[in-house]
């Protein structure tokens, strides 16, 4: 087992976003007092100074310490300090990463420790599936020890009785995000930290960078139907091949990158034309049946014999069909990609109205497996809107082996999902972007560390939560459902 | 000679709806170092023209919430806030977005493509509680986004033949292909205005469909786009039948009175298909709820079409049933009379997006009626009262030319995204979409099917 070294990684910005506003009246005669009170840092009297920095307003907790001891507002001596809500945080985020979730994912990412104060780390606002659910834990149940680091999180990515056992000490990996929609600097920080972790990230359709070599034994390359820079050598380099049919936020319609992004250093990696838009065909159109599919993982296993096959397809109706033909084809893991799932650039009307949220699925291909005898012969990982450790959990809960992540990983780096990655210079925050000044802004290891502080954070939520159900490994709260409730919709 | 149908768009910009969803305020203790212009890509930050040495007030509505030169600034000088002219947009059933999302679709006429994934609620109610279904592996052959031209999107009006046992006895066939499932209505809930009701019928006519017009509203300019006209009556409006020009109408509806006998009525729809016997006679049916008379006009051959329809927000009168719904159970209905058919339904109410469109077809009409989101492609704001004399879109002082190209623009790209959703299923004929619901998800069946066993015996649903 790696040892995994957790360093604070604090953001990469000067000003933060914080829930509330603290400010400084013209009375104050900056006595300091202020300064010395309060303990998350917002204020401050540098040495030789003779007055209190503008105030670090993001670190305040105004609701949790109002009582204490060390509030500011009510001790100042000219009641000059004020803090109030701040109009700001009501533009940030959305339903279902809402302004809660990213800032505490931030914080995750920065100091690998769970969140502490009072926001809502655990689900969104979206008023249905993983928001609607909570685990029932019984008030008897035992608070978090130092027990609960011995429960296993690890998970097995074969269970055909043939081939690698590969083992990865997390139930998830990295999902897709090709060379195009997101920048080298990103795709290395996702790489570096799945090697320090020993789990997977993915190549997704736009190539293998030759960057990426260093770290072969943790990226998966996929073959999508665009074929872009599927090569023999990057089949032959990897320990999982993904065969990406279809995606959660655009199933149906085969990948998007449009002009903008597809930069000269793109286009040669996928051998294409620059700017030109690129639209991946749907479906691979040698597969339209079981057999075709067979015939598919033939060719990449007369290539890799020793690859596992991963199968990533979209949640239709007919998806627990499909897992099972996947499945008899020679599929080792298949990964449902639910409608909500993230996307480099997708048709608003395809993201929100195509096949089904990845919540239905899970439940659905489960029991259709269980059904077929096969359960257990095959690995289920779930995608498409996993945004906490919590979602992490119910996902498990609901039948899932474990999940594949993106927008997290890319929320750790800085994203605040303003959904500008699809055109023009892409992203303004260097995250997805291709744009040679703007993906300067990531230093990748900078970035692999806050990945790694992000997954050692809910590597611990998921440990304490089961020692709390009385469970001592991931593997045994597959399909508990029974441990789930529904709460009331707000 | 074949003809490939094709819309061409062109940039139809309005001042009226350049509004960002928040506003970025510069408060007072900016000491203009210019980091925010460096680190934006959207140009909302410029220096003064006036005075370099200041910073200009930032222009909003460029602004893409992406937050960068807020946390790049230096002195916390920046700030986003909600923009409460952009949240007094319409009402609780035409939000904000919607109306922002017509906008931008009536401006540059393309699908809607952004990055990161979906945002909002996880179900809603009405439409929002559909999802549409796609196909994996089992499809016929086609090309993602590529392909679509193979993909048709007209259909028919009128009333379909019967099967043919008498080539003697053989009808005129008794209809009329528009080449998008989607009429246009010109002046919805009461709006009138000149420009627009022009605009409305001459954006039909290049189109290929058909504008809903009442009698009252017509006046001679609009005489060349006669074909594109369909008159709607109701039972106060019969006077006006004179000064219409009939033998170039193509579409006529009678508006069925909330009280009425039925011998009456017949009688109307008799002397209507007296004035041009190939004119196509809809009948507008305010729910699903058909008396038995009904259905023998609809079997005697007396109408052609229905149109049911349903208030802006999509609610039918009598108990509020959602259009959606109530398309569903008047579609089933007709089929067990055996008469679905023989004739066209169509729907109109609450039509607020794109995606409305085929999935009001999946309910099962075969094309619906567009009203309020043109007059929001021309920049209405949908408000609680609607006073055309201070109207802050100025809508009566609108270049109709402009608002033609903003309405050609959103159909355009409504048209686009029923391909999208169309080639995602696989289908390849916008007509076998129709009551397809085995090609949509509803969300109470899906939540009962999911997880109702994990949850038994507490009922999830009333």
């Amino acid at each position: 087992m790696k040892t995994i070294t957790i360093e604070p990684r604090p953001s990469r910005f000067r000003s933060q976003i914080g829930r509330y506003r603290v400010s400084l009246g013209d009375d104050c005669f900056h006595c300091g007092l202020c300064a010395e009170l309060c303990p998350y840092g917002v204020f401050e009297r540098r040495e030789g100074f003779n007055e209190v920095t503008a105030p670090n307003s993001a670190r305040c907790q105004a609701s949790d310490c109002k009582a204490g001891p060390f509030h500011c507002a009510s001790q100042c001596p000219v009641g000059a300090i004020k803090i109030e809500p701040s109009p700001q945080w009501k533009t940030l985020g959305d339903f279902r990463w809402t302004p809660d979730l990213i800032i505490s994912t931030w914080r995750q990412a920065e100091t690998g420790e769970a969140p502490d104060g009072n926001g809502e780390y655990r689900i969104g606002a979206s008023g249905g599936g993983f928001d609607r659910f909570d685990f029932i834990l019984e008030a008897s149940a035992p608070q978090s020890s130092p027990e609960a680091d011995g429960v296993d999180t690890s998970l097995l990515l074969n269970r055909r009785g043939e081939g690698p056992a590969i083992r990865i000490p997390v139930p998830w990996y990295g999902g897709g995000m090709s060379f195009g929609s997101v920048s080298l600097p990103t795709m290395l920080s996702r790489a570096m930290s799945a090697r320090a972790w020993g789990t997977f990230t993915s190549t997704g359709e736009g190539g293998y960078p030759e960057e990426l070599i260093p770290y072969r034994d943790h990226v998966i390359t996929q073959i999508a139907t665009g074929l872009f820079g599927v090569r023999e050598e990057s089949i032959k380099r990897a320990r999982i091949i993904e065969f990406k049919y279809a995606q959660g936020a655009k199933p149906g319609l085969g990948g998007h990158l449009l002009g903008d992004k597809n930069t000269p250093a793109v286009a040669k990696m996928r051998e294409v034309v620059p700017w030109a838009s690129l639209f991946s065909p749907f479906p691979f159109h040698s597969v339209y049946s079981v057999e075709d599919h067979k015939k598919h993982i033939d060719w990449v296993k007369a290539i890799n014999p020793e690859a596992l096959i991963l199968v990533k397809v979209s949640t239709p109706s007919d998806v627990d069909m499909v897992a099972v033909g996947s499945y008899f084809a020679g599929a080792n893991i298949i990964n449902l990609d639910g409608g909500y799932g993230g996307t480099g650039a997708a048709p608003e009307i395809a993201k929100k109205n195509i096949a089904m949220p990845i919540e239905y699925a899970i439940t659905k291909v489960h029991r259709f497996l269980i059904e077929e005898a096969i359960r257990d012969e095959v690995v289920l990982m779930a995608s498409g809107g996993i945004r906490t450790a919590y979602d992490v959990a119910k996902s498990i809960a609901l039948g899932a082996d474990g999940v594949m992540i993106g927008t997290s990983e890319l929320v750790a780096l800085g994203c605040v999902r303003c959904g500008n990655c699809e055109s023009g210079r892409g992203c303004p925050r260097g995250i997805a972007t291709t744009d040679p000044d703007l993906d300067r802004q990531i230093d990748p290891k900078w970035g692999a560390q806050r990945i790694i502080n992000l997954y050692a954070a809910w590597q611990a939520q998921l440990k304490a939560l089961l020692h709390r159900l009385g469970l001592r490994s991931i593997g045994e709260l597959r399909g508990r459902t029974d441990l789930l409730r529904y709460t009331d919709e707000k | 000679m074949y003809k490939r149908y094709h819309l061409e768009t062109s940039p139809a910009p309005l001042s009226s709806t350049e509004m960002g969803k928040f506003v970025i305020r510069r408060n007072d203790n900016c000491f203009n170092c210019g980091r925010c212009l460096k680190n934006c890509i959207y140009e909302v930050h410029q220096r003064d023209e006036r005075d370099r040495r200041k910073m200009a007030e930032p222009v909003s509505h460029r602004c893409k919430n992406c937050f960068a030169c807020i946390q790049h600034c230096p002195q916390q000088a920046l700030e986003m806030v909600r923009n409460e002219e952009y949240e007094s947009l319409g009402n609780a059933y035409w939000t904000p977005q919607h109306i922002l999302t017509i906008w931008n679709e009536a401006e540059e006429g393309r699908i809607p493509v952004y990055g990161a994934g979906y945002r909002g609620r996880f179900k809603g109610s009405g439409f929002d509680a559909i999802w549409t279904d796609m196909s994996e592996i089992v499809r016929p052959t086609r090309d993602g986004i590529h392909g679509r031209e193979y993909i048709a999107t007209a259909v028919d009006l009128g009333r379909k033949l019967p099967l043919l046992s008498d080539f003697e006895r053989l009808d005129d066939p008794h209809f009329l292909e528009i080449p998008v499932p989607m009429l246009f209505e010109a002046n919805p809930e009461g709006r009138t205005a000149k420009n627009i009701i022009r605009a409305v019928v001459q954006a039909a006519g290049q189109v290929g469909t058909l504008a809903y017009l009442g009698p009252d509203d017509y006046f001679d300019e609009l005489e060349p786009y006669l074909p594109s006209i369909a008159f709607r009556f109701g039972l106060d409006q019969m006077a006006g039948m004179d000064s219409v020009p009939w033998p170039d109408v193509g579409l006529i509806e009678f508006i069925l009175p909330e009280e009425f006998s039925f011998l009456e009525v017949e009688r109307i729809l008799f002397r209507l298909r007296g004035l041009n016997p190939r004119m196509l006679l809809s009948l507008r049916v305010p729910n699903h709820d058909l008396s038995d008379s009904l259905f023998d006009l609809i079997k005697s051959s007396s109408v052609d079409m229905l149109n049911l329809r349903a208030d802006s927000r999509g609610r039918c009168s009598e108990g509020e049933l959602f259009i959606g719904d109530s398309i569903r159970k008047l579609h089933l209905s007709l089929i067990k009379r055996h008469v679905r058919d023989t004739i066209t339904l169509l729907g109109q109410g609450g039509m607020a997006a794109a995606e409305h469109v085929p999935k009001a077809i999946i309910c099962g009409v075969d094309a619906v009626v567009l009203d309020v989101s043109l007059w929001v492609a021309a920049g209405c704001r949908v408000c609680a009262t609607c006073r055309i004399d201070g109207c802050p879109a100025r809508m009566t002082s609108l270049e109709p030319d402009l608002v033609v190209r903003r309405i050609i623009n959103l159909t355009c790209s409504w048209r686009d995204q029923l391909l999208e959703v169309l080639s995602a299923m696989g289908i390849r004929d916008v007509r076998r979409l129709r009551g397809e619901v085995g090609r949509a998800m509803f969300y109470e069946d899906i939540e009962r099917e999911s997880f109702n066993f994990i949850f038994e015996p507490k009922p999830l649903f009333r």
